[in-house]
């Protein structure tokens, strides 16, 4: 669109492999900061590991807290990735190009982030490998029954078929890395590059593996959400997560927040990186609209799991909900959470100026992050908190230092391993761009022009 | 032998009209099981444990408060333990079967095994299950109370009540040395050696133990009194614990609350 | 041969492929090292062996068995046989097991080298100790009223030892029990002739009508009491029976009756003659004995307690008065229990008096479902009782203690530091006393002001009996026996240190004395026992009986005693006298404070003598649910009214002194009383209770029963006031304040009697 300048190969290798090979200093002052913070928070991890979780705010009945709200939003910010690439690439969405490969990274370190969640949050660490079909010699078998071998599996799955999807989609950038690199550069993206040299049927392979990845993962992405959302659906015991539409509730949930994780991120990209040229606003504008529909459609699953549990009125939901929305203080966080959650995004995202003004799409996505993390909070804590009838047994929480902490630490290990990332391979990829570039076409529909549709090798 | 001995399925029945809440069963299930001491920093923590406890129910505050007679104001006791039910929701979600049903219808946990997911505690409706935030200590010399034959656990597992099957486990031994099925009277609480602590204990003779499956065992006859009823029915977990509804000379019947 | 490299791959793989195959089909069980697929608790462990004696953490000294595994004490049980609780226990009970382990347990004498609270003690050997106690013994004969004995009610062979000990040596023997039951004697002994207290037939009574008595937690012999209250409500073969329960403070027995009449504090008597009233008025009662109360004038004489004129000094409203009189009597057999606070006034005998009349009104006297008398014990040295010292009496020797006339005072298995009102000034005295000698196997509170402690035996390692009182309605004795070797027998046997029995003691004691070792010809309390049990077995009847002396001693302490079901009581009562006509209102220490204090004994730890152990001290209390510390019940209304939040600490102001401790808003406590349960407030007792909340013992005014000079512990008023601190006060219930039942689906369901 208007702001689209013409590149050429070679403005567009030295553009986007600059991080690769110079180290500005912010570089190395972000990378010290982030890693006094991941190191408070795996300190904070073996403190609990070493102490046990008396050390923590949980409590009776409160037995699931901090640690896996949290790991309910990583998983949930890691659905951004698949989201992009795979779907817009089937539908061959031309502005996705400079967006797909840090989309897909996010999912990687989000779900590393997100997978050991489940590691300190468990009594014994130490022995979380029998969630694993392992050690049947001794007797120690997994139950399939429990969603709690289902995760493990999803995440696991889903996180292969995102590495392999990334470093397919990878291997003619790293060939470029390798081929303008020396000294020991040189042999660790050779070897990484696999005799990458850009045969047409190097090309085509690649090509068509791209697509029938994007193909298999669907699927796993939208059941590796549902398979988080059954951690909570299948619970009969209690009422707050004992919903049928918990599975599309969550998915989309994800999508929302994982593609609002996308906007800060290229927004970030797009300042240190000085990416203006590659990414423009007509992405943020494409971004915010897929938005304000995916929003759009996340609140109404919301309006629904509340109408739903309510039609019945049952006393121990309506107590429940009744907690959740209009007790202090969580009708404050509910509030904040319908606030940023819903409200802000979702009528900002439908402004066209909002959309090409980065620096509020940039402040809007990190509202829309802060409204989906109190979401799983507000289901996770008080749903534990107004379990049954047996009122004389509900309780509450507060959190711990050690857990805060280590919550807090999370988000920078996300932010650690993308600057690590960038500095190893480019965030934006290079042949997408160049693609872009030959493939570049603008048509008219009615009174705006739209990047194209084009098909593709 | 007794190869062919028909199978004991264990079950209780708890008569809350003779409740007193007096806590004999509570204190009595600490000693037989090993629980650690609940000091009062793990009160204030909100993790003491207590496979057994007495929930208090007030009644009658809003009447009270209207007319002023304090005499309306009820306190009500129950005595939760593990329900040791049929189709025990805790039990599927424990990812490595550190909790199961055994042929006798107990839900056991094997402590050993268990990971410290919490996952069966939050799927359990009744709030029995206890797990243990704190590293279980004594001090050394009341490691001589300590009961043997019961494991002192460790911290980061769950806990719960066991039917106290150290106990079931002694009288099955008897039983296979006897080759016979023991009399009901054996596992009873009015005196029996293998009854469970707590039932032991109950002054009231509230709690009420024994097979299911004997037809002619008190808790059979008891279980079907026309005042029984299960704890939270609706959610189908088909407990083995049977409560008998409270007498209350105010009570409606048609509101059977 | 040359080897290809085909043939190397094939045989590569072949070999793989056996490996493979043998590690596939290898049996599994074989590798494991440890299957943690089993709990534990599958595999028994070595066999156990259970002894059954008496328990001595309470008053009421219950039959239990011990379960014992490689010499230590694993397990408390009710004893089935034994008459007063047929095999059930309290929460209290289990606590012996923690008292012999405790960590805080002395392992030997303790000396006090340099007078004066805070000098240090040095450990001493029981030789030394025992020759310093007979040579003030011996020395202080010339003048024996100046030595000084403080136990425990004793009952059995432990009463006869002290009784003989005390009179041939010519020693005070004073006997103290914090909430005293001297009222409760003094009514039976006026009511019934009786020294025994009444056997309650609650099981087969149609209703229960109680004022101030907590049967169902801490009086008298509440294992007995809720054993036949499970009857009483569901038993086969009986109609339910119907509770309705009299008193100030809401209490276990209160939270569990049909009806709760809250009454002013100490017109419970008035109450009971009101109701005496309705009853005569109707000649519902047994004619003659309304006759003989009445002094033949009928409900006339009668007429000051009509329920329309008492209606507002009670706070009970006249038409309950009578309704709940004519249901009574309507519901017969029925029993009147009276006791706890309704006896702790200054009126207090007016009250019990009055309360029990309404039984002899009925005829219920020997009657199922009424009131059955105790009888004699058997043998005559099992008569022997020390029941508490009332109040009235304890000034005079305190007195003498402060003008040095007391030179030896021995405490034996009571803490009176901590249970006498501080007013009477008992702990200046105690420091005037040039030699305090304490049993205690804790530091207790009056163990601090000791110069020589002698830790006797925990009960599980002791020898004894027990008359129990009161009594199942028949004859009966228990024997104790010790079930583990001592747990300091290690220290005894190497180093003359450990633990003694009290009795043995005191007839080692006793040798050096020859006045007293007359009185006393045996060596050892065994032997003692033995004795007792000789005679027992020459009775040739009872639930013991054997050819030989060897077989009949085996199963006496086998079962835990000797009893005999048909040995009831012969006495016949007296004819009744008339009732009082004229109401006798109680006084109050306190003028102008708004609040009547309501001290309860805790229902895990009692008066305080549980305090040590953790499991009781983290037993909740069953109302509150409150563990580890001293609340106070304030009504929820007044809370609210003088913005007084839960664990707020409210400073209790009486006229004898002051104490803290934390709010609990009851939404079921009269507005004009507030209680405190006893039991905290210990300086000292080991690490679970010292320094522990607040002891609410101390703040009581003295204030006594005009007729028989008990504590009227129930007469004090306090004023309360907020310190502006707050707590989260420990508690077992969660977060929800006073949790009601849901709507719908509750958890307790209730119905209507059939
Ligand atoms: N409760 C109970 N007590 C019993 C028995 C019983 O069955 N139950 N059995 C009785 C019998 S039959 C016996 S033989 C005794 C055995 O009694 P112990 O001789 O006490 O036998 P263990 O406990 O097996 O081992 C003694 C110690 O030797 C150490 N040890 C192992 N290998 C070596 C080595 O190469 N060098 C040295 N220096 N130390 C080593 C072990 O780690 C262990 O700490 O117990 C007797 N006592
Ligand atoms: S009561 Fe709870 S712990 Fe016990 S079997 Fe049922 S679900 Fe499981
Ligand atoms: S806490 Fe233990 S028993 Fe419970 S689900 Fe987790 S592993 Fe299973
Ligand atoms: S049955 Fe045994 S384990 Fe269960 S509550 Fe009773 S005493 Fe405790
Ligand atoms: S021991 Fe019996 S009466 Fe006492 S609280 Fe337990 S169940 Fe109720
Ligand atoms: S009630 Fe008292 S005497 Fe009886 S067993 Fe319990 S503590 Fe011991």
């Amino acid at each position: 669109m208007q702001e689209r300048v013409p590149l050429t190969e070679r403005e567009v290798n030295r553009d986007l492999l600059r991080p690769v090979f110079t180290t500005p200093l912010w570089w190395w002052a972000a990378v010290g900061v982030l890693s006094v913070a991941v190191a408070a928070g795996l300190g904070s991890a073996l403190y609990l590991a070493i102490n046990g979780f008396g050390v923590t705010g949980y409590n009776r009945p409160v037995m699931w807290a901090f640690l896996l709200v949290n790991f309910v939003f990583w998983v949930g910010i890691s659905h951004a990735g698949i989201m992009l690439s795979a779907i817009l690439r089937l539908t061959q969405a031309e502005w996705r190009r400079p967006a797909t490969r840090a989309a897909e990274v996010l999912t990687i370190f989000s779900l590393l982030t997100a997978a050991q969640m489940p590691l300190w949050h468990v009594g014994r660490v130490w022995r979380i490998y029998w969630v694993f079909p392992y050690d049947f010699g001794r007797g120690i078998w997994p139950n399939v029954r429990s969603p709690l071998i289902w995760d493990p599996s999803a995440i696991f799955t889903y996180l292969t078929s995102t590495i392999l999807f990334v470093y397919i989609a990878m291997l003619p950038d790293i060939a470029v890395i390798r081929d303008r690199a020396t000294g020991w550069r040189q042999g660790f993206y050779g070897v990484l590059a696999m005799g990458w040299r850009g045969t047409p049927r190097q090309w085509h392979l690649q090509a068509v593996s791209g697509i029938l990845l994007s193909a298999i993962i669907l699927p796993i992405f939208v059941s590796v959400h549902s398979i988080v959302s059954w951690d909570f659906g299948v619970a009969v015991a209690v009422e707050g997560w004992h919903a049928t539409v918990f599975a599309p509730y969550f998915v989309i949930g994800a999508v929302w927040s994982g593609v609002a994780g996308v906007i800060t991120l290229m927004a970030l990209m797009r300042w240190l990186f000085k990416a203006e040229k590659y990414i423009r606003a007509e992405h943020f504008d494409g971004l915010g609209k897929l938005l304000s529909v995916v929003g759009i459609g996340w609140w109404f699953f919301t309006l629904m799991e509340i109408i739903f549990s309510l039609y019945s009125k049952e006393a121990a939901e309506v107590s429940f909900r009744t907690l959740q929305m209009f007790t202090w203080p969580y009708n404050m966080l509910f509030i904040l959470f319908f606030l940023t959650g819903f409200v802000f995004p979702v009528t900002l995202f439908l402004s066209r100026t909002v959309r090409h003004n980065i620096a509020a799409m940039f402040w809007i996505s990190i509202f829309v992050n802060i409204g989906m993390w109190l979401e799983r909070y507000m289901i996770i804590v008080p749903g534990l908190m107004r379990k049954q009838g047996l009122t004389f047994t509900w309780g509450s929480y507060s959190p711990g230092a050690t857990e805060t902490i280590l919550v807090g630490s999370t988000f920078a290990m996300v932010a650690l391993g993308l600057l690590i990332f960038s500095k190893f391979f480019p965030l934006i990829p290079l042949s997408d761009a160049k693609e872009g570039e030959v493939l570049r076409h603008e048509i008219q529909v009615g009174k705006v022009k739209v990047p194209a549709i084009i098909r593709e090798a | 032998m007794v190869t062919t001995r028909v199978r004991h399925k264990w079950g209780m029945v708890v008569d809350l009209d003779r409740c007193t809440g007096c806590q004999a069963c509570v204190v009595a299930c600490q000693a037989e099981n090993n629980i650690p001491i609940n000091l009062e920093q793990h009160f204030l923590q909100r993790r003491a444990i207590e496979w057994i406890r007495i929930e208090r129910y007030w009644e009658g505050l809003e009447e009270a408060e209207k007319t002023g007679d304090l005499s309306k104001v009820k306190a009500r006791f129950i005595p939760i333990l593990c329900q040791h039910c049929e189709n025990a929701p805790c039990e599927p979600v424990c990812p490595v079967y550190a909790t199961y049903h055994n042929n006798e219808g107990l839900n056991v946990q094997i402590y050993n095994r268990c990971i410290g997911t919490r996952y069966c505690v939050n799927n359990c409706p009744y709030q029995v299950r206890f797990f243990n935030f704190w590293q279980p200590t004594w001090p050394e010399s009341l490691h001589n109370q300590l009961n043997p034959h019961v494991t002192v656990r460790t911290r980061g597992i769950m806990e719960k009540c066991t039917f106290c099957v150290q106990r079931l486990r002694k009288g099955g031994r008897k039983e296979v040395q006897e080759g016979k099925r023991l009399d009901d009277k054996e596992f009873d609480a009015q005196s029996g050696m293998f009854a469970p602590a707590c039932a032991r204990a109950c002054p009231t003779d509230t709690l009420v133990f024994g097979d299911m499956n004997d037809p002619n065992s008190r808790v059979s006859t008891m279980a079907k009194d026309n005042r029984n009823y299960k704890l939270l029915a609706s959610i189908g977990t088909e407990p083995n614990v049977i409560y008998l509804k409270k007498v209350d000379l105010d009570a409606s019947d048609a509101a059977t609350h | 041969m040359e080897l290809t490299r085909r043939q190397l791959l094939k045989l590569t793989g072949l070999g793989l492929g056996g490996v493979l195959y043998t590690a596939c089909t290898y049996d599994l069980s074989e590798t494991r090292v440890e299957s943690p697929t089993h709990i534990p608790e599958d595999l028994v462990a070595g066999l156990d062996t259970w002894y059954a004696t008496l328990c001595r953490e309470c008053g009421a000294s219950e039959g239990i068995i011990v379960r014992v595994m490689e010499g230590r004490a694993k397990k408390i049980q009710g004893n089935p046989l034994y008459p007063t609780n047929t095999g059930k226990h309290r929460p209290g009970c289990e606590g012996a097991l923690q008292a012999l382990y405790h960590p805080d347990r002395l392992a030997g004498p303790l000396r006090r080298m340099v007078k004066g609270v805070g000098q240090s003690f040095e450990p001493t050997t029981w030789s030394l100790a025992l020759e310093e106690l007979s040579s003030q013994l011996a020395k202080h004969q010339s003048d024996p009223r100046s030595v000084v004995i403080i136990t425990d009610p004793l009952r059995g062979s432990a009463a006869d030892l002290m009784q003989r000990f005390a009179t041939s040596y010519g020693a005070r023997h004073v006997v103290f029990e914090p909430a005293e039951q001297t009222v409760l004697y003094e009514t039976t002994k006026r009511l019934y002739g009786s020294e025994q207290l009444p056997h309650f037939d609650i099981a087969n009574a149609s209703s229960v009508l109680s004022f101030g008595a907590d049967f169902l937690s801490t009086w008298l012999n509440p294992v007995g009491y809720m054993r036949q209250y499970g009857q009483f409500r569901q038993g086969t073969g009986r109609k339910r029976g119907r509770l309705v329960h009299v008193e100030p403070r809401f209490s276990m027995t209160a939270a569990n009756a049909d009806e709760w009449v809250p009454v002013n504090p100490g017109m419970e008597g008035v109450l009971a003659l009101s109701m005496a009233y309705v009853i005569v008025s109707e000649r519902k009662g047994d004619q003659s004995a309304a006759d003989a109360l009445t002094g033949g004038a009928g409900a006339d004489a009668l007429r000051a307690f009509r329920p329309g004129d008492v209606a507002s000094v009670t706070g009970v409203p006249a038409e309950k008065i009578e309704r709940i009189a004519k249901e009574f009597a309507d519901h017969q057999p029925g029993v009147v229990i009276g006791g706890g606070s309704a006896g702790a006034h200054t009126n207090g005998l007016f009250n019990l008096s009055a309360i029990y009349s309404l039984n002899l009104l009925m005829g219920n006297t020997n009657k199922r479902g009424g009131v059955w008398l105790n009888p004699q014990a058997p043998l005559p040295e099992l008569r022997a009782q020390a029941t508490a010292t009332p109040l009235g009496q304890w000034q005079p020797l305190i007195d003498d203690m402060k003008a040095g006339r007391v030179q030896m005072l021995i405490v034996r298995g009571a803490d009176p530091l901590y249970g006498i009102p501080k007013a009477l000034g008992f702990e200046a005295a105690l420091s005037k006393v040039p030699m305090v000698v304490s049993f205690s196997s804790f530091m207790n509170d009056t163990a601090v002001y000791a110069d020589l402690i002698v830790p006797e035996h925990t009960g599980l390692e002791d020898w004894g009996n027990d008359v129990p009182q009161p009594g199942p309605g028949f004859q009966t004795v228990g024997y104790q026996q010790p079930v583990v070797r001592e747990y300091h027998e290690r220290e005894r046997l190497q180093a003359d240190r450990g633990s003694r029995g009290f009795a043995d003691v005191m007839l080692a004691l006793a040798e050096g004395l020859p006045k007293v070792q007359q009185a006393l010809p045996w060596k050892t309390s065994r032997e003692m026992l033995m004795d007792s049990a000789r005679k027992l077995q020459g009775l040739g009847k009872g639930s013991v009986v054997a050819a030989s002396f060897d077989r009949f001693w085996i199963d006496l302490l086998a079962n835990g005693g000797w009893w005999d079901t048909s040995a009831t009581s012969t006495a016949t009562p007296p004819k009744p006298s008339a009732l009082p006509t004229q109401r006798r209102d109680p006084q109050f220490q306190g003028a102008g404070a708004e609040f009547h204090l309501m001290p309860f004994a805790s229902n895990a730890m009692g008066d305080g003598r549980g305090a040590h152990i953790p499991w009781l001290q983290a037993a909740p209390d069953p109302v509150t649910t409150a563990v580890w510390g001293t609340w106070i019940e304030i009504n929820l209304g007044v809370a609210k009214e003088m913005g007084i939040k839960e664990g707020e600490t409210l400073r209790i102001i009486s006229p004898a002194g002051e104490i803290e401790a934390h709010a609990f808003p009851h939404p079921a406590i009269p507005r004009n009383v507030v209680a405190i349960p006893m039991g905290q407030g210990h300086r000292q007792y080991g690490r679970y209770a010292q320094e522990r909340g607040a002891n609410v013992l101390s703040i009581l005014a003295p204030a006594a029963d005009a007729d028989t000079g008990a504590l009227a512990w129930a007469a004090t008023k306090v004023r309360v006031e907020k310190t502006g601190r707050r707590i989260h006060l420990p508690k077992f219930e969660g977060t929800v304040e006073l949790p009601t039942q849901l709507e719908e689906g509750a958890i307790i369901k209730t119905t209507k009697p059939v």
